[in-house]
């Protein structure tokens, strides 16, 4: 018995060391560092899937930093500073929160690393550039697209994100705008649930039981979108509802008829443009100091491009993308 | 395993009594919320309450027993997280409902007995046990996902979560079964009986014949395997599958079994206690949403009734002690 | 004193299995992952490790006496709240710090009554404060970051004599707290509760009342670690420290310090603190997947508790 809880104990600790000692493949090209916020948020996974495509096209290698604890500030605070003793060539950051991590963007920028600002536009810090969808904008065409469906008229109800992300405070600001251009819609409630399914799902129940009509629902994502509809679907009520994501599984509720239409939030190409952009800024080639991508609304008409799982897409070429 | 023979009649009257507190308690949320929300006493929310009561029994009821032990089993969230990933893979790869159960049922068992062991055979304290043994399966999750999510089950299996059975959704009769099962194995079989030994007094408990650290082991297991089934009950509800659905589940489980009345040195509690804390704790948490309270307020709430329900409890302990 | 030398240098000689594992943690990431090892990372180890250390050493004399306190982390992040919101409203560093020290003492306050007067199981107790001091915090700030201090809390990142002030910071309350536990009454009675709490009240000593300071001693050493944390981000986060009093429960698990029994060793906590944030580190530096991370260090507080308690069957 001894020998053998011996044995389990080498073994277990040879397993930590053989972890402990994998290091990162790196091409022979430059070095490049990727910092998403957590690692349960499909978006983000959509971001790095598209920054390794990038990186395998233009052949550099790329480390990933995601804080083990979803979304912890001290945890990609310690990353920031322990990326600084492995010297990569540049960085691609999407702050955890684009307040807090600021004194991190200073330390990098004192190490003379230059970096590339996706998704949340960081509230301080020196940047090569910024790619990213303009929520606002986003939030209000999305919205516009439902109103339209409800034929101006009808109540609403908001499903906002998470409370103090930029994305979701902007994305309700352009909900609202639209709310208020549209006299016949009325916005019966507005309440977080935290960008999760399940949180929508039940927040939808609660919300049902107070109101009993609700023809539309402006989720600012599609997986509070799809919660709502769960939620719907088990009541036997129907309402219209819209997303912002299209991802792959928005698409499918879009093609089954069950959801309206997705705003487009591309994390894939994020992630593709942070990364050329971060390279080409290397190679000394041209780069633009922001690219805002267009707001597209996702309906049945033309999913098809979204329509592919993520981990199968390709990044679009350089020439296309900074052109639209 | 011996049944023991008694009058089951008796038995339930005496159950009823000993939670008399708690269902008085129950009687005047009841009251408060029907009449400080209009829509609280409707069909329609009351069914809600139930069903959420019900998934949070299903995870409290297996931690129960542990508790009773005098141990604790933080992985049971994470465990949830696991084994629905692994069985929604099963599900989707498979398309049969009866290999996604399995699966899931499997994969909470296996993790149920590995806390078993450790806690036993390697005599690490529980707490910290499950502690590693969480960080572990999140850290597995958050691999195999790889922030994905698996959605689109078989309708078939999506009756488990979603169904009605006249009139009652499904996870209610399945609080129900095993709420009898579990009150029959505590209250009438001799394995039973000898958990809540093994929590008053363990050194009592070994001299007395009673095989400890197989009781142990069987607590910790069960643990794991209702993690399982109640992983199955969300993905069913859900109709999907992330790696950190799990995550939010720990602090009310722990706090539903706490609410109904076991403590944690062991040997104190039941599971009829604990069909009441999830009870309570879920309308609480109903009305809060109901009455539209900013859901900032939730955790203190929470925390504020953990606190109260146990004092409480720990008062009438302390004058029947006065009186006997 | 003498016979505390013998003591330190006994303990030494048995080391427990957090210090085995430093060392081949040393040995494995100096030699595979480039930089591990330079004086850079060092010090930002040292640095990562502060905040963790100066909640790992009251959660060492909380659990010397049997007890547990989660509301750590919660408590931490309204500290710092309070703090940042002070100093965007104008007031000066001096009362930000009083603020956030009384509202970690308020705490501490809190969690000695209800575990030491009212009897109640530490674990619940501080469940219970856990969820208020989340709830406040949240409520406090409405989910958003307090920024725009800055220039009032950059006095936090100097340096002093080459080492930084935050260092010198976690210097200081280890000798501080070393000193506490093990040359005042105050030490002695907290090994006695955790022990052997019988022999306490036959001295005729208010066992409670100390057995609260320890909880009240730790809320007012997590107020004053707010400080610490808004310094890293400048700021005033609502979700800042969740979950980081697990990180010290482990560290001082790891360390060797036992649950029940009042068993003990202050060093060994900063060995589990450092064992943890060299974990950390090393994998970063080395660049291993985020999620593999989260493994190991569930492994290496399995293997340490492993070791310990082989060595306590041979």
């Amino acid at each position: 018995m001894k020998a053998k809880i011996k044995r389990t104990l080498q073994i277990t600790m040879l397993a930590a060391a053989l972890i402990s000692a994998a290091p990162a493949a790196f091409g022979a090209g430059e070095k490049l560092a990727v910092f998403t916020k957590n690692n349960t948020n499909p978006f983000f996974q959509a971001v790095r899937l598209g920054a390794d495509s990038a990186a395998k096209q233009m052949k550099v290698g790329l480390t990933q930093f995601v804080p083990t604890k979803p979304d912890s500030i001290p945890e990609q605070m310690s990353q920031m500073e322990d990326v600084i003793v492995k010297k990569p060539d540049a960085i691609v950051l999407v702050p955890v929160d684009y307040k807090a991590m600021v004194p991190g963007v200073e330390k990098l920028n004192a190490a003379g690393i230059p970096l590339v600002n996706i998704v949340d536009r960081s509230a301080g810090g020196k940047f090569v550039s910024y790619v990213g969808a303009d929520d606002y904008v986003l939030g209000m065409v999305t919205a516009r697209y439902l109103i339209k469906a409800m034929k101006g008229k009808g109540n609403v109800v908001i499903m906002e994100g998470v409370r103090g992300s930029l994305t979701s405070a902007d994305r309700v600001r352009g909900f609202n705008a639209a709310i208020k251009e549209a006299p016949g819609v009325k916005l019966v409630a507005s309440q977080p649930a935290n960008f999760q399914r399940l949180q929508a799902l039940q927040v939808m129940e609660n919300l049902m039981q107070s109101h009993p009509a609700i023809d539309g629902v402006l989720a600012a994502n599609d997986a509070m979108a799809l919660g709502a509809l769960e939620a719907l679907d088990g009541a036997k009520r129907k309402a219209l509802a819209v997303g912002i994501n299209a991802t792959k599984e928005g698409v499918d509720a879009i093609k089954a008829g069950r959801m309206l239409a997705s705003g487009d939030y591309n994390g894939f190409v994020q992630g593709c443009l942070g990364t050329m952009i971060a390279v080409r800024t290397l190679r000394k080639q041209p780069v633009p100091k922001e690219v805002l991508l267009p707001a597209v609304v996702v309906d049945k008409t033309n999913y098809g491009p979204y329509d592919l799982p993520v981990d199968q897409r390709s990044c679009p070429k350089w020439e296309e993308m900074v052109k639209g | 395993m011996r049944v023991t023979r008694g009058n089951l009649l008796e038995s339930m009257r005496e159950a009823f009594a000993r939670l008399g507190g708690r269902l008085a308690a129950v009687i005047l949320i009841f009251v408060v919320l029907g009449l400080a929300s209009d829509v609280f006493l409707t069909q329609n929310n009351l069914l809600n309450v139930l069903r959420q009561a019900a998934l949070l029994f299903l995870i409290a009821s297996g931690l129960t027993l542990v508790i009773l032990t005098a141990g604790l089993d933080l992985s049971v969230g994470a465990n949830l997280g696991m084994s629905a990933c692994l069985a929604a893979s099963v599900l989707k790869a498979t398309g049969s409902p009866f290999l996604g159960v399995l699966t899931g049922v499997a994969s909470g068992l296996a993790t149920g007995l590995a806390n078993g062991l450790l806690v036993t055979a390697l005599r690490i304290p529980p707490f910290i046990a499950t502690y590693g043994m969480l960080w572990v399966l999140h850290g597995l999750s958050y691999y195999y996902m790889a922030g994905d999510t698996i959605y689109g089950f078989p309708p078939g299996f999506r009756e488990i979560g979603s169904g009605y059975l006249f009139g009652l959704p499904v996870p209610i009769y399945l609080m129900f079964v095993f709420l009898a099962i579990g009150w029959l194995f505590l209250e009438r079989t001799t394995w039973g009986q000898e958990v809540y030994a093994v929590g008053a007094n363990p050194v009592a408990a070994r001299l007395s014949g009673v095989p400890v650290r197989r009781r142990l082991v069987l607590v910790y297991t069960v643990s794991g395997g209702m993690a399982g089934l109640a992983a199955l009950v969300y993905l069913a509800r859900l109709n999907s599958a992330e790696a950190d659905i799990g995550e939010p589940l720990l602090l009310p489980a722990i706090a539903a079994v706490l609410i109904g009345g076991a403590s944690l040195f062991g040997g104190v509690g039941t599971l009829g206690g604990t069909l009441i804390g999830a009870l309570i704790l879920t309308l609480v948490l109903n009305g809060m949403n109901l009455l539209e309270v900013n859901a900032n307020w939730q955790p203190l709430v929470t925390g504020a009734m953990v606190l109260i329900g146990v004092l409480l409890d720990m008062w009438t302990r302390r004058r029947a002690e006065e009186k006997s | 004193m003498h016979h505390r030398v013998h003591e330190f240098a006994r303990r030494l000689a048995a080391l427990p299995g957090v210090a085995y594992i430093l060392v081949l943690q040393a040995i494995v990431f100096g030699s595979v992952a480039e930089g591990f090892l330079s004086p850079l990372n060092l010090t930002n180890i040292g640095t990562q490790a502060t905040i963790l250390l100066m909640l790992a050493l009251p959660m060492t004399l909380v659990i010397l006496t049997e007890g547990l306190d989660i509301s750590m982390g919660a408590v931490l992040t309204l500290c710092s709240v309070v703090l940042a919101w002070v100093l965007a409203h104008g007031g000066g560093i001096g009362l930000a710090l009083a603020a956030s020290a009384a509202m970690g003492l308020a705490f501490g306050v809190a969690n000695g009554t209800l575990v030491s007067y009212l009897g109640m199981p530490p674990f619940v107790a501080t469940l219970g404060t856990l969820g208020m001091a989340q709830g406040l915090a949240l409520a406090i700030t409405d989910g958003q970051s307090i920024v725009g201090i800055s220039a009032q809390i950059a006095f936090m990142r100097a340096d002093v004599l080459g080492i930084p002030l935050v260092l010198i910071f976690a210097f200081v309350a280890y000798f501080f707290v070393h000193a506490l536990l093990y040359y005042t009454r105050f030490g002695t009675y907290i090994f006695a509760i955790g022990g052997n709490r019988e022999a306490l009240a036959l001295a005729g000593v208010h066992a409670r009342a100390w057995h609260a300071g320890v909880y009240v001693f730790a809320g007012l050493m997590v107020g004053i670690t707010g400080l610490l944390l808004v310094a890293r981000t400048n700021s005033g986060h609502p979700t800042a420290a969740f979950g980081m009093e697990f990180d010290a429960i482990a560290a001082v698990a790891v360390g060797g310090t036992s649950f029940e029994r009042g068993e003990g060793w202050l060093f060994g906590t900063l060995l589990g603190v450092l064992a943890v944030g060299v974990m950390r580190n090393g994998l970063n530096v080395a660049g291993v997947s985020s999620s593999l991370q989260v493994v190991a260090i569930g492994l290496l507080v399995i293997a340490a508790l492993l070791i310990d308690a082989l060595r306590r069957r041979a």
